[in-house]
């Protein structure tokens, strides 16, 4: 009976069968190195970035994804660059994947790259390595044309945390596109600045209703979000419920007393859900003046909305039994 | 050669720990253990393939119980808990695991597993009732396989695949001391003897037959057919709460999740036929099984996952989560119906009935250390007692098991088996072979599955399990005397049948010891149709005693988390009624 | 008693033209969590050999060329 146990044998005929006239054979030899998990493979697979066949290159960009650091990196920024789109898909997935910082100084130069795809892919792949460096090439990634890359560029410059950026954030607000306005409001959640807010606060106009719904949840979020209150108020207006079902929350998280009337004014709205949020909201702000409101929806056809409502009564209640 | 053509064989390796199951607990613990001890050898033994084996073969869409600080605390998860399983429950294993699964998470998303996160790098975590905030997506979920995979080939874990393990072997005294198992294409024999066991081969998820008549058309994966839950009982281990059956929502007919975890924090939610919401219950429990059951059953059905009221743009970003992990057959199938989510709800069911703590709570009695009732064995994931824990419960028991095992295989030296085990077992193993004619291992499963819904299926009726219990003991003779097997992939179905004959003797057993009603569905019998605090507010603990199936109470641990007397039944006064 | 076999559309469908299994490879026969798929004596290509399917997809997505097809089992459609 032969071994019981997988091989740990894989590099020992590596080159001989990626050296195979037929593509599919090699196909077959770059799978598996790609699960030998042993890094010596990486360097068999780097040499493999220029094979005639764009299948077999597509393989090499999908096995490389099993490793991580600056050889593998290196191996990929090629294959990110690839002409054919499989390939290059490929690699920028397998970027996305690693975790060791020492990648960012083979990934950086691709931000300057001179088509958009490669662009968005090596901004992708930065944005988990959190280098303090990727923060001025990710700035300026904020005025390039594509939108995707863009949006990329946002995370890169979130994830850093850093307060420096916020001013860059902010100006995204303007951006032309719906998906980085409001990629740029989730951002700036991390400020302890009150101009973030402020910035998040001015997004509750926006005119697309899922950049709202984002500023309308990421208030809730921000350590400032308070200040926004009356603006959050105003929000319960919203012609999307979307939006307003995210400012209850907010609001109740919150606990803004002053919210508890046109909070309470939603009980009668027809979608349950938000219904439901008023009745979860009116319990963790805890203030008795809720009560009427919720003595509305007690009998509420839907069983989510009587059980928050009775939540929330027992919250009044506890809260007025310790004065 | 004839395909999957049967090879007389029979060898012998050793380790230090023996992981069984290369699914969710298993790599993890495997990896934890080696970590532990690097010079030690670890064997991960696997029914199938580690790269794509076990609950999440295809990945996950999402956590649904991380306890996330900010968001949640181990204090409150484990009150939900306890409330959720009607008080049954040894809370110090769940107050671990509440404390332990963020740094799990952290863990495996340093391995690549993709989590959600906000544009600022933080984790996404969604809010599904308003109880608890335990819901983070994972919406690039189908690489949990894959990352994990990573790790056990960095760490040099021997892999063994394709070997399924049918007993556990003993030394005289009690201890274990290794596993007998079956290569599943050439029916050789492979004998491990190894200082600790980690038995991590998930839920008994092929017991009830699915509503399709598709034998493997189940809502676990198919392959999880409760051989650990067979093992640990015939190694004499105590199983605990068998009676509590795992019952979940699903699809209709395609039988996989139809996920209200992923689609709740968009704004989707469960509706009976009139639209309306009829779900009471907060918690993912046998309470809001039974609801869902009555609602199915009383005119008001069919049940729907509603979605239609939500924006073009949500469903969209929902389908992509929803198609694409865990069961991404799922949109294919909505397809081939011409279901669109953006006009039609879909269609709901309840499942077929299973074993599984990581839904419920039956499984291999385990401590906080994941240690079993067998010194040197161990148990984690859907097949160990942890209530409701879930793939993140998998990682992080299995990671608790790994490093226990560890210490005690350190710290003890192999234990002495007696060798006529061996060959005694390896004739029960190919019994099925050396017959020249009989019933082939699908018509015997047919059958018992069969039986098993007709007759175990709740609600409950004691007749109808006495019934039950004397037909399925007449197919056990069927399967133990004349069922055959023509080449080694039968003889792997085979194998498997009488795994889920034993989980269906034991499911029967364990629910005719509990003389109460309890845990909503999962324990209703109509017989004894009122829960019985005074006499079953206690585990049942089932074992093989002189050779025979024996059933215990064992009294519920000392709280670490105390429950105020006004919450002590907040789980019954929950259904808020309408007045009206 | 003698047995007889038993018709069934099976859900896995292999384009023999993409497939590779004649060039060493087995991805999908190594993926399979219920171990249904072989690689035929005859064609040299992968199949599905038995018709006990949980419809989860390792065996399409993981298929370096794009040769495998998972339906729905026809009892479920």
């Amino acid at each position: 009976m032969s071994s019981p146990f997988e091989s740990y044998d894989d590099l020992e005929d590596a080159d001989e069968r990626l050296q195979a006239a037929d593509p599919a054979e090699r196909r077959v030899a770059i799978i598996s190195l790609g699960h030998s998990g042993d890094p010596a493979a990486v360097g068999h697979l780097a040499n493999m970035v220029s094979d005639p066949d764009a299948g077999v290159r597509q393989q090499v960009a999908m096995a490389l994804g099993e490793f991580d650091g600056p050889e593998a990196a290196g191996a990929l920024a090629k294959l990110l660059v690839d002409p054919e789109r499989i390939v290059a898909s490929a690699a920028a997935d397998s970027m996305a994947e690693f975790k060791d910082p020492a990648c960012a100084d083979i990934i950086l130069p691709l931000v300057k790259h001179a088509h958009a795809f490669v662009r968005t892919g090596a901004l992708r792949a930065l944005k988990e390595l959190r280098r303090k460096d990727a923060m001025k090439p990710a700035l300026e990634a904020l005025q390039d044309p594509d939108a995707a890359v863009r949006a990329q560029a946002i995370g890169v410059i979130g994830f850093l945390k850093l307060e420096e950026a916020i001013p860059a954030l902010t100006a995204l607000i303007q951006d032309p596109d719906a998906h980085v306005r409001r990629a740029a409001i989730s951002a700036l959640a991390f400020s302890q600045m009150k101009p973030a807010a402020e910035t998040i606060t001015r997004a509750l106009k926006d005119g697309d209703w899922m950049v709202r719904e984002m500023a309308a949840d990421t208030l809730g979020l921000n350590i400032n979000g308070a200040l926004a209150a009356d603006q959050l108020i105003a929000a319960l207006a919203d012609g999307f419920w979307q939006v307003r079902l995210k400012a209850i929350r907010s609001l109740g998280k919150m606990k803004i007393e002053r919210a508890v009337r046109p909070i309470g004014n939603c009980v009668n709205h027809e979608q349950a859900n938000l219904r439901k949020e008023a009745a979860a909201a009116l319990g963790e702000i805890g203030h008795p003046d809720g009560e009427a409101f919720l003595a509305i929806i007690a009998d509420d056809l839907d069983p989510d909305v009587r059980k928050n409502a009775r939540w929330a009564l027992q919250q009044i209640v506890a809260r007025r039994a310790k004065g | 050669m004839a395909l999957d053509q049967i090879v007389d064989g029979l060898s012998e390796v050793s380790c230090d720990v023996l992981v069984i199951g290369g699914g969710t607990a298993g790599p993890m613990a495997a990896l934890k253990a080696k970590l532990k001890n690097p010079k030690a050898d670890v064997v991960l033994l696997e029914k199938a393939n580690v790269k794509r084996s076990g609950a999440i073969s295809m990945g996950m869409d999402g956590l649904n119980n991380a306890v996330i600080p900010g968001y949640a605390t181990p204090e409150q998860y484990t009150k939900e808990i306890t409330i959720a399983n009607d008080g049954i429950v040894d809370q110090k294993a769940v107050y671990k695991y509440a404390q332990n699964c963020y740094k799990i998470i952290e863990e495996l998303d340093s391995f690549g597993i993709r989590f959600l996160k906000n544009e600022n790098g933080d984790f996404a975590v969604k809010k599904v009732h308003h109880i608890g905030t335990y819901v983070l997506p994972m919406p690039n979920g189908e690489t949990v396989k894959k990352a994990l995979y990573r790790q056990l080939r960095r760490a040099r874990i021997l892999i063994s695949n394709r070997y399924m393990a049918t007993r556990l072997l003993k030394s005289a005294d009690g201890r274990v001391a290794g596993a007998i198992s079956v290569n599943t294409r050439t029916a050789e024999i492979l004998v491990i003897k190894a200082k600790a066991v980690i038995l991590c081969m998930g839920a008994a998820g092929r017991l009830g037959l699915p509503t399709s008549g598709y034998m493997f058309g189940t809502y676990e994966n198919a392959a999880n057919s409760g051989d650990g839950y067979a093992m640990a009982y015939h190694a004499g281990a105590a199983l605990a709460n068998l009676e509590c059956y795992q019952i979940n929502p699903l699809i209709k007919d395609y039988n996989g999740p139809a996920c209200a975890y992923v689609a709740g924090p968009f704004g989707a939610y469960t509706a009976n036929n009139e639209g309306s919401r009829f779900i009471e219950c907060d918690y993912w429990s046998g309470q809001m099984m039974l609801e869902f059951y009555n609602e199915l059953l009383s005119g008001k059905g069919p049940v729907f996952l509603q979605l239609k009221h939500l924006h073009e743009k949500t469903i969209e970003e929902i389908e992509s989560t929803l198609h694409k992990v865990e069961r991404p057959t799922r949109g294919l199938f909505q397809q081939g119906r011409g279901v669109d989510y953006r006009s039609e709800s879909i269609e709901m069911h309840i499942s077929e009935i299973g074993l599984c703590s990581g839904h419920s709570a039956s499984g291999v009695f385990v401590d906080d250390n994941a240690r079993t009732t067998v010194p040197g064995l161990y148990a984690a994931g859907d097949m160990a007692s942890v209530p409701h824990n879930y793939m993140l419960g998998a990682f992080t028991n299995g990671s608790v098991a790994g490093i226990d095992a560890m210490e005690f295989a350190d710290s003890h030296d192999f234990a002495a088996f007696d060798s006529a085990e061996v060959a005694l077992e390896r004739e029960r193993v190919l019994a099925p072979t050396r017959r020249e004619d009989g019933i082939p291992p699908n018509q015997v499963e047919y059958k018992t599955r069969r039986l098993v819904n007709d007759y175990l299926q709740p609600p409950k009726v004691t007749r109808k399990y006495e019934l039950g219990m004397r037909r399925l003991a007449e197919v056990r003779e069927d399967m133990e005397q004349r069922m055959i097997a023509r080449n080694a992939h039968e003889l792997l179905r085979a194998l498997e049948v009488q795994s889920i004959m034993d989980c269906a003797d034991m499911a029967a057993h364990a629910s005719l010891f509990r003389e109460e009603s309890r845990w909503g569905l999962y324990h209703w019998r109509t017989d004894f149709p009122d829960k019985d605090n005074e006499n079953w507010f206690c585990h049942t603990l089932l074992s093989k005693q002189d050779g025979r199936m024996t059933s215990t109470k064992r009294a519920v641990e000392p709280y670490v988390v105390p429950i105020a007397d006004d919450e002590k039944d907040l789980y019954d006064k929950q259904r808020i009624r309408a007045s009206a | 008693m003698p047995l007889a076999s038993y018709q069934t559309q099976v859900p896995v469908v292999v384009d023999d033209a993409k497939c590779i299994a004649d060039k060493g490879c087995t991805v999908c026969v190594d993926v399979c969590p219920l171990d249904v798929l072989r690689i035929s004596d005859m064609t040299g290509k992968a199949y599905m050999a038995y018709d006990e399917c949980w419809y989860c997809m390792p065996c399409e997505a993981d298929c370096p060329t794009g040769a495998v097809t998972v339906n729905i089992p026809y009892l479920l459609r």
